[in-house]
């Protein structure tokens, strides 16, 4: 458990036991001290526990597992795993390109002002239509990839702007850049996920730390 | 003993109750890692939790604390 979560937790019991208090005895809100208490029960905790659990949830819907909780997911979290460096996501999970306990999200959120309430809107739209309406197989982006979200890291790194391949037409960069040229779907880093080949694919056993 | 409650006492044990209610759905949700979870935060501890803090504000404003009028 986290030192947030501890102190929220904290902050619900808190709340529980004053609000308690004041089922038990609400003659005490007569008096001014009593109405004091009863506004900080009443409100100024309940709000306060509210918004910590709003940004607690935020937070842990960032995490690999929370992600792979879905068992729709569940091929996708294998893909992670495969070992053969041709698969984008694996490369990265596997490397430590990304945060591996943050793996989705990292590559999946939007990098702009708003990209994090966008993603979490999306993952609503996720909720939707896995429990009412009905999701897509297999799965799709509800839109293309952008660039954006592979030039938060790679932009200016060496190994970007200097490759071979990225350098051997001179136009490609730019257009890359402005995302006219697609990373993942002109042919050039188009092994994703590709969940269909998971059943011959061997896999990298993570040490045991 | 006679039992005698306000109506703004009883408001407040039913804002008490909302919120009480609110609060644990909260707290099981926060050690549930699913994306369920996130929805019953949302959908069932939020609104007891909207309702209760309304019943709450309700009762300050509700006519019996009102000063009598002259």
């Amino acid at each position: 458990m986290t030192d947030n979560s501890t102190i929220l937790v904290a902050v619900i019991l808190f709340s529980i036991v004053l609000i308690a208090y004041l089922v038990i005895r609400p003659s005490i809100t007569a008096t001014r001290g009593g109405k004091m208490l009863a506004f900080v029960a009443l409100l100024v905790f309940p709000v306060l526990a509210g918004g910590m659990g709003v940004n607690q949830h935020m937070e842990h819907s960032k995490t690999t597992n929370f992600c792979l909780s879905c068992h729709v997911m569940e091929d996708y979290g294998k893909s992670l795993r495969v070992d053969d460096r041709s698969f984008v996501p694996a490369t990265h999970f596997q490397y430590g390109l990304v945060p591996r306990d943050k793996a989705c999200y990292t590559c999946h959120t939007d990098y702009t002002m708003y990209g994090d309430v966008n993603s979490k809107l999306r993952g609503l739209q996720h909720l939707y239509a896995y429990y009412i309406g009905k999701p897509s197989q297999p799965i799709k982006l509800y839109r293309p990839y952008n660039n954006r979200e592979c030039l938060h890291c790679h932009l200016g790194a060496r190994s970007f702007e200097e490759s071979e391949a990225h350098t051997k037409d001179p136009q490609a960069l730019s257009r890359m850049k402005l995302n006219q040229l697609n990373c993942s779907t002109s042919g050039c880093h188009n092994i994703i996920h590709n969940v269909g080949q998971l059943k011959e694919a061997t896999f990298w056993k993570e040490p045991a730390k | 003993m006679k039992s005698y409650s306000t109506k703004i006492e009883r408001r407040i044990r039913l804002a008490g109750s909302l919120l009480i209610a609110g609060l644990l759905v909260e707290l099981v949700t926060l050690r549930w890692s699913h994306p369920t979870a996130f929805l019953f935060f949302l959908l069932l501890g939020g609104a007891l939790m909207a309702v209760g803090i309304g019943v709450y504000l309700l009762s300050l404003i509700s006519s019996e604390n009102k000063p009598p009028a002259e």
